[in-house]
């Protein structure tokens, strides 16, 4: 395929990408979130949008399915993202990565030096390294979603998790209690697409750079 | 389930392993009629030869287990540059320019990345001796020749130097635990990455880092590097390497991509990429990596390539093959046995059917003997 296949996922990434599509002049012709369609057409004939699962996108771009890619940084991270060029950080979909735990948890305390601490959450990478970098064990519990219950079903002492206002936090009675990393979405791109589409994908690149930097 | 075979390891059936066997028979005629001479490697070595000057990638990539004669731990190769290498430094210790070319599987603990196998069919060449320009010349003609005699078109040849890297990194500062990271973060070309990593460096060489992710296209990207790249004599130096190989090689597909150092870590000068529709990452890489042979007891001038042959070959277009000629059994029959004799010395195959075997059901035959006259002469075979 000689033209350009962009892989997004559905909901926030998807409609605060389309600002910096338009920027590029690609205006997809459906929206996925009443079209049923994986493969959306856009304006440009050779400039298609696929749609997948947020974890899938880096999968997508790496096999070269897709030429570029729109995915948090939080996945990226889990996915490794070996063979994927990332250079652009996009500042949409912002979030961060927390430890919460229950109102009244002395979390200070379970986590001074060789402590053994029982963490839920579904990004085991992230982590993994955040409490080997502070010297504290961690049994990992990998859930796939509502993660806030964990620590209120006895399943484990706190969370990692992606935390947008606080508000399912709060709903829950949990409390952040330390940030790991500020987390937005970044544009990864295939290595032999930016070598070989040069022509197709420089103009997109530079515009979704100009279109950052005025949004800034 | 004893017929389940591990993850990421699989068997060559007779159509794949057809291509692979011409794709390497054909390739390595190619490095003979350029001069390089085969060596063999064994399959397993101590660890410490393996991994000499390497970086630590290899190492996780490298299967290990202990030798029962010695005591000592043996790895299986991951990588046969660094075993020939050896043997250049070492064993043959020969003066001058040496050239040796090689083909043989390597074990990966971990596919890499887009890669469905652990099990890749190394196939390489290597120039020993020979410190100038010409020589990386000469591996990147021998690449693409390669590359197209697989009848796969070598769309973009990439091309680029570690030594600017190096000498950036060094003038900045950059602390030997950061080198790796920083390398790392090049790779992908993670820019915001490399703006957290690099902010407490000095300029200019700061923002020198932070500008090799775009410093990738066509020749403008050379006049591009010269403006924005601090005045150090070894960015000079690779630069005009750089320029002098793209004036050379007029005419192959040429481009540059400054932060593209992929390798082993051996790399110490320039490096080349070549990438192919249809393939998501580079299909060939080779380099400069001179010293290599310094822990074998020789530092020698070196620079080569290398390719996986089977993703060569699940990429090259399938070649009309002839068929092979079935012939009855024939017994004492001297005359069909002449017959047989002489249709194999001019390179074709044939079956010959044994007592009790009928017809030419499943078998690779397009063609049969048959009697007519008195003599023997091919007929095609009806299928119906």
């Amino acid at each position: 395929m000689n033209g350009i296949t962009i892989a997004l996922s559905k909901g926030r990434i998807f409609e605060e990408t389309l600002p910096l599509l338009a920027a590029a002049g690609i205006v997809p012709a459906e929206n996925p979130e009443t079209s049923r369609k994986l493969i959306i057409g856009t304006n440009r004939p050779d400039v298609r949008v696929v749609i997948v699962r947020a974890t899938d996108a880096p999968t997508y771009v790496q096999h070269g399915a897709a030429d570029l890619g729109v995915v948090g940084k939080d996945v990226l991270i889990e996915h490794g993202g070996a063979g994927l060029y990332q250079p652009l950080d996009l500042k949409i979909a912002k979030c961060r990565m927390s430890v919460a735990v229950p109102a009244g948890f002395d979390y200070e305390h379970a986590v001074r030096q060789g402590a053994r601490l029982k963490i839920a959450t579904k990004y085991t990478k992230i982590a993994r390294e955040h409490f080997a970098a502070k010297g504290v064990h961690v049994d990992l519990i990998k859930l796939y979603g509502s993660m806030e219950l964990a620590p209120l079903a006895g399943l484990s002492d706190a969370i990692v998790d992606l935390v947008s206002t606080g508000g399912t936090l709060k709903a829950n009675n949990l409390v952040e209690v330390e940030h790991i990393m500020d987390i937005s979405s970044r544009l990864i791109v295939n290595q032999a697409s930016l070598k070989l589409k040069r022509e197709t994908l420089g103009p997109i690149l530079d515009a979704f750079t100009q279109a950052v930097e005025k949004n800034a | 389930m004893n017929w389940l075979l591990p993850e990421y390891l699989a068997d060559a059936l007779p159509a794949e392993a057809a291509k692979i066997e011409r794709l390497r028979r054909q390739t390595l005629d190619l490095f003979r009629c350029h001069g390089y001479e085969l060596v063999m490697p064994p399959l397993l070595e101590y660890l410490e030869s393996l991994l000499t000057g390497s970086g630590q990638d290899l190492r996780l990539k490298t299967f290990k287990l202990v030798d029962q004669l010695s005591g000592r731990t043996m790895g299986v190769r991951a990588d046969i540059t660094p075993q020939v290498a050896r043997i250049d430094a070492h064993l043959l210790n020969r003066q001058g320019v040496v050239r040796l070319c090689y083909c043989d599987s390597v074990l990966h603990t971990l596919p890499a990345a887009t890669a469905g196998t652990r099990e890749p069919i190394q196939i390489g060449a290597e120039i020993y001796g020979h410190a100038g320009v010409e020589a990386d010349l000469e591996i990147i003609r021998l690449m693409a020749a390669a590359l197209e005699g697989a009848g796969l078109s070598a769309a973009r040849l990439d091309l680029s130097h570690v030594g600017i890297f190096r000498a950036i990194a060094q003038a900045a500062g950059l602390p030997a635990a950061a080198d790796e990271e920083v390398f790392a973060l090049l790779q992908v070309k993670d820019i915001p990455g490399l703006q957290a990593a690099c902010a407490g460096l000095p300029e200019p060489y700061r923002s020198a880092l932070l500008r090799l992710p775009d410093l990738y296209g066509d020749a403008s990207v050379l006049a591009k590097a010269r403006q924005q790249l601090p005045d150090l004599p070894a960015v000079h130096a690779g630069l005009d390497l750089l320029s002098a190989l793209a004036a050379k090689a007029g005419d192959l597909p040429i481009g540059f991509d400054l932060s593209d150092l992929r390798g082993y870590h051996y790399h110490n000068g320039v490096v080349f990429a070549a990438y192919s529709p249809g393939y998501a990452t580079a299909l060939a890489l080779g380099g400069r990596y001179d010293g290599a042979g310094e822990a074998f007891g020789r530092a020698r001038p070196a620079t080569g390539f290398s390719m996986d042959l089977r993703e060569v070959a699940r990429l090259a277009p399938a070649t009309q093959v002839s068929k092979a000629i079935l012939a009855p059994y024939g017994g004492e029959d001297a005359q069909l046995a002449a017959a047989i004799a002489r249709l194999r010395a001019e390179g074709e195959a044939v079956v010959e059917l044994l007592p009790g075997q009928a017809g030419s059901e499943g078998l690779p035959c397009d063609r049969r003997l048959v009697q007519q006259d008195g003599k023997w002469i091919i007929a095609a075979i009806n299928k119906d």
